[in-house]
């Protein structure tokens, strides 16, 4: 890794209401257009941590940040900073698909629509592209003005990913997005992101450490709100430094 | 992104709007407190508070006004219409969570509620050309053979029966209450977790005594708040009470008796007050309504929320 | 006697009397029912429904003005206690959903719900009817309005916390501000409850009569006039039931029954929406 890192968060530490302290001094560079994953048992902070990248917390109060993290240059916690403008740079697939209300075309377009976009010509291109890079055009375009929710679950996860996609983002965070899919579509969605990092700095929580082991480039292991490990995925799953990675790795892979 | 974003004020604006819309619940009731109270202030003047509610005088020509028989009516009718109603409620409740087949179970809970649904001047109607003649001819003279010549419950039972008095406005309301006071002790039956049911029944008990030694119990408090709750309803009816109580100013210890309560004054006098001293003590009686049933409803809605609480740990 | 049968026998009586209590409920259910249904319907005729009302013992007369009033009221009151109502919920289920403010207004809220409707009625009399000097449609409609504000409110505060959060923080995750949010993504999930709220609210008002006799009044001529007193429905049939003449009464009966018609049927097509749209 040459390259200036997509983000880096330096020194960043969480603090959810009532002063519970979920993240570290948490330190990560991660890197442009690769794929990183961050495992770890449940409650270790995983989760936490990637929605720092798009301050998520700031929708629920007393949430507290410490630390930076910088993208683009710039430090993302700063209290002034544009959260609508940070969101639609930095977008986020949820763990259980999460389509709106509204038809196919409309669930995609709503994104492009909230950045002023309003030439229908132009929409349904976008739209069409969007859903082409997620590999449901095919399945869709027939019923492009039917409801969002009379596709099954995994093509509404694909359909979230083309939603995020859509508004052109740098970095997409990926919250378990397959934990609520079948193997197939779990499949579709894996070479997806695998596919997707030549246009955009992928992170992915996951708690199923062979899809960690499939899908990054880098892996970060977490527990108690810090960084145990973090290195090319590859090292991290046969060779890792640390004891604790080690027994997690070897306690639930193979 | 080709497109520049700025911060929204349109969003600063929206959550204004809501706030308002929000706030005006506060701002309307306390309206209605200061508005009454204002409105009232002539007569508060004249008779004070006290001197006002022990006052049995209701008498426009000579401008005295008290509320006593006003309120007597209002707590006496409210309080039969409960005595019929809660215990019916409760085994409504029983019936449908417990007993019913399931079949049943949805309907019946439905009809309840299409009960609470009709209007109370459907209960007027009715009660005037239905249940009060039918009161006056059957039931009341019944009630008065057979209870009639006992010593002091005797009392109660006096007069001629002519449909139109306590007794009659008291039932028609008791059955206004009653989908009212069921629905709500169903769903805290509801709340009775299952696990401790079944370790009732697993050890012998039969179904009444796990609804006895379990469910009441367990759901007595919220049981408690929507009794509240019915009451306070029951002091504020207006239509269902305004066809069959006649509105008679005079305290009567017989239930025959034609009565009025603070409703039913207001409804059949309060566009025929005809000097500001009439008026003033007919919003002071609003008022005294309002106070009283806010307070109720206060104190039904605190019993209900500790039960909430109670049953989600 | 055995324990045992003891306790079986009290078991029994006390499942009957339940059962009967059950019974005595529904008894009285029919009983009404079937009482509105049997007397209204003899005097559903065209006229009812076409004329105005004839001088007290001629024939024919109707209440197309007490239709006519009912309506505009309950419309009018409908166009300024929705608003209010929805946008209040949403206060509450949005931005200040968790907080203080939003469990007292809540509270506040479902005490309104049963603040007797008569003493709104005072309140309005004494707010838009004595400073104008006459009775008023428009205060009818406020009075009702205001009986609506608070059902409407906590029906749309619930609705919309039933709406899943991860729906709204995918609406953020694409940089969409709080407004927008609401109205294009929340709103949509929530519609269907947020109308059947909104049915249920205009099948409560419809029928309330009390704060009606001070605000709208009564009028026995047609009018459409909202800054005028106004006929409604449930009013005429409390003149009509009170007053001395059989063709009074009949009349009575048949506007009881539309009414009970209407609000029975919203009611039930409002709960059959819930069950239809939330089972799964």
């Amino acid at each position: 890794m040459t390259q200036e890192p997509e983000i880096e968060t330096k020194d960043l530490s969480f603090y959810y209401a009532g002063n519970v302290h979920a993240l570290k001094r948490i330190n990560v560079d991660i890197g442009k257009n690769l794929v990183t994953a961050f495992i770890g048992p449940s409650g270790c902070g995983k989760t936490t941590l990637l929605r720092c990248f798009n301050r998520m917390h700031d929708l629920y109060p007393s949430n507290r940040y410490e630390g930076q993290i910088i993208f683009q240059g710039r430090n993302i916690l700063e209290s002034n900073l544009d959260l609508i403008r940070l969101r639609s740079s930095i977008g986020m697939v949820f763990q259980k698909p999460t389509p709106f209300p509204m038809t196919i075309h409309d669930n995609i377009a709503y994104g492009l629509k909230l950045k002023g976009l309003r030439k229908k010509a132009e929409l349904s291109d976008r739209v069409e592209k969007a859903l082409t890079d997620s590999a449901l055009w095919g399945e869709v375009k027939d019923k492009l003005h039917e409801s969002a929710y009379a596709l099954s679950g995994g093509q509404q996860q694909r359909l979230c990913i083309a939603r995020a996609l859509a508004v052109e983002p740098e970095v997409l965070l990926f919250d378990e997005p397959t934990s609520a899919l079948d193997p197939i579509s779990t499949g579709k969605i894996e070479e997806l992101i695998s596919q997707l990092k030549d246009r955009v700095s992928i992170i992915i929580v996951t708690h199923n450490m062979q899809q960690a082991a499939r899908v990054s480039d880098m892996t970060a292991f977490l527990y108690l709100g810090e960084i145990i490990e973090y290195g090319p995925t590859k090292k991290i799953f046969t060779n890792p430094d640390n004891k604790q990675t080690d027994d997690y790795i070897t306690g639930r892979f193979g | 992104m080709a497109v520049p974003q700025k911060k929204d004020p349109l969003d600063r604006l929206f959550m204004i709007v809501t706030a308002t819309a929000a706030i005006s619940v506060i701002v309307i009731l306390t309206g209605i407190f200061v508005v009454l109270l204002s409105e009232s202030s002539l007569a508060i003047s004249r008779f004070g508070f006290f001197r006002f509610l022990a006052s049995t005088d209701w008498n426009p020509v000579t401008e005295s006004f008290g509320a006593a028989t006003a309120v007597f009516g209002t707590i006496v009718t409210t309080l039969i219409a409960l005595l019929i109603a809660v215990p019916t409620a409760v085994g409504i409740a029983v019936f449908v969570t417990e007993i019913a087949p399931d079949f049943l179970k949805g309907p019946i809970g439905i009809a309840i509620e299409l009960l609470a649904a009709i209007p109370s001047i459907i209960y007027g109607m009715w009660g005037l050309f239905t249940l009060a003649p039918l009161m006056a001819q059957h039931v009341e003279p019944f009630l008065q053979r057979t209870f009639g010549d006992l010593p002091i419950v005797g009392a109660l039972f006096q007069g001629t029966p002519m449909g139109i008095d306590i007794f009659s406005a008291s039932v028609i309301l008791s059955i206004m209450i009653i989908p009212f006071t069921a629905s709500i002790a169903r769903d805290s039956f509801n709340l009775t977790p299952a696990v401790v049911k079944e370790s009732a029944y697993g050890i012998g008990a039969t179904k009444w005594e796990v609804v006895k030694s379990v469910v009441l119990p367990y759901s007595k408090l919220g049981v408690f708040g929507g009794v509240v709750l019915s009451l306070g309803r029951a002091l504020g009816e207006t239509m269902a009470v305004a066809f069959v109580l006649g509105n008679n100013h005079v305290i009567t210890a017989s239930l025959f008796d034609a009565a009025s309560t603070i409703t039913v004054t207001l409804a059949n006098e309060f566009t025929e007050a005809d000097s500001d001293i009439y008026l003033s003590s007919l919003f002071y009686l609003a008022l005294v309504l309002f106070l009283l049933s806010f307070i109720i409803l206060a104190i039904a809605k605190f019993v209900l929320l500790r039960a909430e609480k109670r049953y989600s740990r | 006697m055995t324990r045992e049968q003891k306790r079986k026998i009290e078991n029994i009586a006390a499942l009957s009397l339940s059962s009967l209590a059950a019974a005595f409920g529904l008894f009285w259910l029919v009983f009404i029912l079937g009482d509105v249904l049997v007397h209204g319907i003899g005097a559903l005729t065209p006229e009812l429904f076409l004329n105005d009302p004839a001088p007290p013992g001629i024939e024919g007369g109707g209440l197309r003005h007490a239709f006519l009033g009912q309506i505009m009221i309950t419309f009018f009151a409908t166009l300024i206690g929705v608003p209010v109502g929805v946008l209040g919920g949403t206060y509450l289920a949005e931005y200040a959903r968790g907080t203080k403010l939003a469990r007292v207004i809540g509270i506040l809220a479902d005490i309104m719900v049963s603040v007797p409707s008569i003493v709104i009625g005072t309140f309005i009399y004494a707010l838009l009817v004595r400073p104008l000097g006459h009775f008023s449609g428009w205060a009818g409609s406020v009075a009702l309005a205001v009986i609506m504000i608070p059902v409407v409110l906590r029906t749309t505060e619930d609705m919309l916390s039933l709406v899943p959060w991860t729906l709204r923080e995918a609406a953020f995750a694409l940089g969409a501000p709080h407004y927008k949010v609401i109205v294009q993504v929340v709103y949509r999930g929530a519609a269907t409850g947020i109308l059947t709220g909104v049915l249920l609210s205009i099948a409560r008002v419809a029928g309330e009569t009390a704060p009606l006799l001070f605000t709208s009044f009564n009028n026995n001529f047609f009018s459409t006039d909202m800054n005028g007193p106004m006929a409604s429905l449930t009013v005429a049939v409390f003149q009509y039931a009170m007053g001395p003449f059989e063709e009074w009464h009949a009349q009575a009966w048949a506007a009881s029954l539309i009414i009970t018609l209407f609000i029975l049927t919203v009611t039930i097509a409002g709960r059959a929406i819930v069950r239809w749209r939330y089972k799964s």
